[in-house]
């Protein structure tokens, strides 16, 4: 664990709140008691994490960025109708940021001042979950986590504007490593549409994200999120989405994920009250040497709830993709639907797929359903588009691009679309 | 049928009557037989003292003794989603024969030596072997406790080049065969359990199936557990030769005790080139009372592998016993275009436990494996699927369709599935589906108002839950299945 000692060194000198320190105390003490989890670890059995620990990380240095720089980040990551909240290398940059039109009901705090004014919201969503449970890279953010976001969107208020957080890395030089924690809280009967981008903007920089974002949906409550990560080619992203559902709420997921030389994603749903439902879409197209693993969890405490999972992937070259979809249905949660159903197509030589679909039932009143499919394009389907003079690189793409494009549809918000579809038209580019 | 006034809710039978329902476990008896074992315990004596009874030539005794070396260094596997309690390997004896039966592979001449008590025994148990009444189109190979008592329709089989015999008699006389496939499939460093039973495993049967041989008979081994403090560790080989085909079953049953005893076989499998083996199981061990007292803990290693091209392996099991099942019938597929196939059914009913399920190993090119799993858990019971698909870069166009369905009967029950796929020939293509849930009320509206009990509702709907399974049994079998499904459920439900 001495990679990270640059970074664990500071915690003693921290002057923050007292229970914010014994937070991060006991998440740095957590997080000791696992250390980086090893092929050995059921969770871990498909991703084999020494390529992680190869490097020695530290935190990134405030450098003050060129015109030049800023320029290239809002024209890349940043659309002008949204609410954009701009980290660079792990830290809030207000200047790129655009809190100042936020309408009403809607709160966008920086963690540090929601620490400051009123930590009561951030303790109660905390309190939902056992540390003692939290996974490693869960409790290495909890004790390292700096900078970060609280949204809170009030009761009855449906926010009209995309609320866009993004985290940019470009690093240069040193290897980096950025710990933010988002947190987005809805009260009863309000609305949101939240996007959550995680990008590089070089493919050779090498670096760590551990991002982790906590989201409490009250009753009644929707919540379109959508997470993309496009890291750098030689980056690490760990990131991991809680969300714990009251009664009647929905959230409607969607997941890209398209770089990074190993990209974890865990999603963990809690559904906590009747009549909750979960959509969680998903999408991963990698190439080259990368490594994308989907981990989804979706927890039925109580009776009447659904949950929906899609999720597709397409691999290149020498990809790996890995896929472990969790259903778990407690003994109180009957007249459960659940269905999951995990696709892959295989385009390159040497690409390799692990996927696990499990499901643990013990209520018996219950519809619960998986599936998982790997396979290749249809050779008849290519034919037809070759014989009507269609080359056989473009009808790969097109195929391709139809495979995709019925998960794209079922993103929530047009912008949000076309940003995704942006992220992800090199990689169906490369194809063929 | 009974009036439809008497029809009961589902789960609303007491636990009481449950138990004491005649059709609750009919093989429960002991028969009382003076017996020849060895002394409670496990060490390098005990290896000798079996080896010694035996008479075995020294590669087996090595063999043995390498096993029990590797196993000590070994720990107790506990990954499975049950939980086990201790097991005292010193506290049972590795080897309890009954007195009567010529020791040493010497084995009876004709099933008219046996001893009268043991062919009354596995009459009871709907397996006569005497002459006069044993069934006709099937060959069974009785083993009682730690030996085979003996076996039938030898003779007629050896006509066509068919060696089947207790494992025993083919150390002794098919030396060379056994000891060229013994441990080349499941070696005996592969696991904890198959370390144990390479180190003392006591009898077990021996089927070889020359070079284009269609075998005649059905071949078939009753494997049954009578005495206390005792466990069965039996090993089984099948080799099938070029071109020739066998269809194998197996049965088990045991005393209704309070202590858990272990069964922990190995069971081999080897098909070379376009030879087919059909291994069907129906496995009802003594599953423990309605509290999880006593019951088999069936620890199973079986594992067959297509060595030859165009090879097929397929593995039909019906588990409906044992207080804890434990194993994965597995197919090597590395000859090219052989096939896999996997059905089961698995009925949990008290707290009995199991985790079942496949290994399907892609090695070949154009390999293709079929899995189709049932399973059913009632009252507390816990049933688990795991399964393994696993393409090899090797194994181009390999083609894999799983299909894993459970069914709940009653709310403190569980079924979890844990299909693992690991694919690494991107020109593979695989399908996996399951599916859990609980018996339609609907289906079961439609039955009962066409005169149906709740009971006999409930048995035609699992039974056309299960029909895909029991239509890979061999037609006795199938029967036998059904009943024994309709036998389990009946405490459960109506």
């Amino acid at each position: 664990m001495e990679q990270l000692d640059a970074l664990t060194g500071p915690l003693a000198k921290e002057t923050s709140p007292g229970w914010l320190r014994q937070t991060r105390q006991a998440g740095l003490a957590r997080f000791r008691q696992l250390g980086i989890p090893t092929v050995k670890d059921e969770e871990w059995k498909y991703t084999n994490l020494a390529p992680l620990t190869a490097y020695r990380y530290a935190p990134a240095a405030r450098s003050a960025l060129s015109p030049a720089q800023r320029k290239d980040i809002l024209d890349r990551c940043v659309s002008k109708g949204d609410l954009n909240i701009v980290f660079v290398n792990g830290a809030l940059d207000k200047e790129l940021s655009s809190f100042g039109k936020i309408a009403g009901g809607v709160e966008i705090l920086p963690l540090r001042d929601a620490v400051e004014n009123d930590p009561a919201p951030l303790q109660e969503i905390w309190a939902r979950y056992d540390p003692q449970k939290d996974s490693a890279f869960v409790a290495l953010n909890k004790a390292l986590t700096q900078e970060g976001i609280y949204i809170h969107i009030k009761d009855k208020t449906i926010a009209d504007q995309v609320i866009h957080v993004v985290h940019v890395t470009q690093a240069a030089g040193e290897q980096i490593a950025a710990f933010p924690h988002t947190f987005i809280r809805l009260d009863r009967s309000s609305e949101a549409t939240v996007l959550e981008t995680h990008a590089g903007l070089n493919d050779e920089s090498i670096y760590f994200a551990d991002p982790v974002t906590d989201i409490l949906i009250g009753e009644n409550a929707t919540l379109h999120y959508s997470k993309a990560q496009k890291e750098s080619l030689k980056a690490f992203h760990m990131g991991t989405t809680r969300v714990w559902q009251k009664r009647d709420s929905t959230f409607d997921g969607f997941s890209l994920a398209a770089g990074g030389a190993i990209a974890r994603n865990n999603l963990d749903i809690v559904l906590d009250g009747e009549g909750a439902s979960a959509i969680l879409n998903g999408l991963y197209s990698v190439y080259q040497e990368q490594l994308v693993d989907n981990h989804t969890s979706v927890d039925h405490r109580v009776p009447n709830a659904t949950s929906n999972q899609l999720y597709k992937g397409v691999l290149n070259d020498a990809a790996r993709a890995v896929f472990n979809g969790k259903i778990f249905v407690r003994p109180a949660a009957q007249k459960t639907n659940s269905y999951q159903l995990n696709k892959n197509l295989l385009l390159g030589k040497d690409c390799r797929v692990d996927t696990k679909p499990q499901l643990e039932i013990f209520a018996d009143d219950v519809k619960c359903t998986h599936g998982a499919t790997i396979g290749q394009l249809d050779e008849d389907e290519l034919f037809y588009l070759q014989a009507r003079c269609i080359s056989r690189k473009d009808a790969v793409r097109l195929l391709t691009q139809g495979f995709v494009d019925d998960l794209i549809g079922k993103i929530p918000g047009e912008s949000i679309r076309r940003r995704i579809s942006r992220l992800l038209a090199p990689t169906i580019e490369a194809l063929g | 049928m009974r009036k439809p006034n008497e029809t009961k809710l589902l789960n609303e039978k007491t636990i009481e009557e449950n138990v004491l329902t005649s059709r609750d476990y009919k093989y429960g008896f002991y028969t009382d037989i003076a017996t020849d074992r060895i002394p409670k315990g496990l060490s390098e004596e005990t290896i000798h003292l079996i080896c010694d009874k035996k008479k075995e030539p020294d590669w087996m005794r090595e063999w043995r003794l390498k096993a029990y070396r590797h196993w000590k260094t070994m720990a107790e596997p506990h990954w499975p989603n049950f939980k086990y309690g201790p097991i005292d390997y010193q506290g049972v004896s590795y080897y309890s024969a009954p007195k009567k039966v010529k020791a040493a592979g010497a084995g009876p001449k004709s099933m008219t030596e046996v001893d009268p008590e043991l062919v009354k025994a596995f009459e009871k148990l709907g397996i006569p072997l005497s002459e006069q009444k044993r069934l006709s189109g099937v060959a069974v190979d009785a083993v009682f406790d730690s030996v085979s008592v003996g076996t039938t329709h030898q003779a007629e089989l050896a006509k066509h080049g068919v060696i089947f015999c207790s494992m025993t008699e083919a150390i002794r006389h098919h030396g060379d065969l056994v000891k060229k496939y013994m441990g080349s499939v499941v070696p005996y460093s592969d696991n904890f359990f198959a370390a144990l039973n390479a180190a003392v495993f006591s009898d077990g049967s021996f089927c070889y199936i020359p070079k284009g041989v269609m075998c005649p008979l059905e071949l078939s081994t009753y494997f049954r557990i009578n005495a206390a403090e005792s466990g069965q560790f039996e090993r089984t080989l099948i080799v099938a030769e070029e071109g020739s085909y066998v269809s194998y079953l197996e049965g088990c049953t045991a005393p209704m005790r309070d202590e858990n005893q272990l069964h922990a076989a190995v069971v081999e499998l080897i098909a070379l080139d376009d030879a087919q083996i059909k291994y069907s199981t129906v496995q009802n061990w003594y599953s423990g009372d309605k509290e999880g007292r006593g019951g088999i803990y069936n620890f199973v290693t079986k594992r067959g592998k297509c060595l030859g091209r165009r090879s097929k392996i397929s593995w039909t099991q019906v588990e409906a016993g044992a207080a804890i099942t434990w194993k994965y019938p597995s197919c090597i597929l590395q000859g090219d275009e052989s096939v896999g196939e996997f059905y089961s059914v698995a009925l949990t009913n008290h707290r009995m436990q199991a985790d079942t399920g496949t290994k399907m190993i892609h090695i070949g090119k154009k390999t293709r494996s079929t899995v189709v799993s049932k399973g059913i858990s009632t009252d507390e019971s816990n049933n688990n699927y795991r399964g393994l698909i696993k393409i090899l870069p090797s194994a181009d166009g390999a083609r894999n369709f799983s299909q894993c369905d459970s069914m709940l009967v009653g709310n403190k029950c569980s079924a979890n599935t844990f299909p693992y796929i690991e694919v690494r020939n991107s020109t593979a293509v695989m399908e996996h589906e399951a599916s859990t849930s609980k018996i339609s009320a609907e289906q079961v509206f439609y039955l009962k108002s066409r005169g149906l009990d709740m009971e006999e509702a409930v048995s035609l709907i699992i039974n056309g839950f299960c029909k895909e399974v029991f239509k890979e049994l061999p037609m006795e079998f199938a029967v036998e299945a059904v009943r024994l499904l309709e036998m389990k459920l009946g405490g459960s439900v109506g």
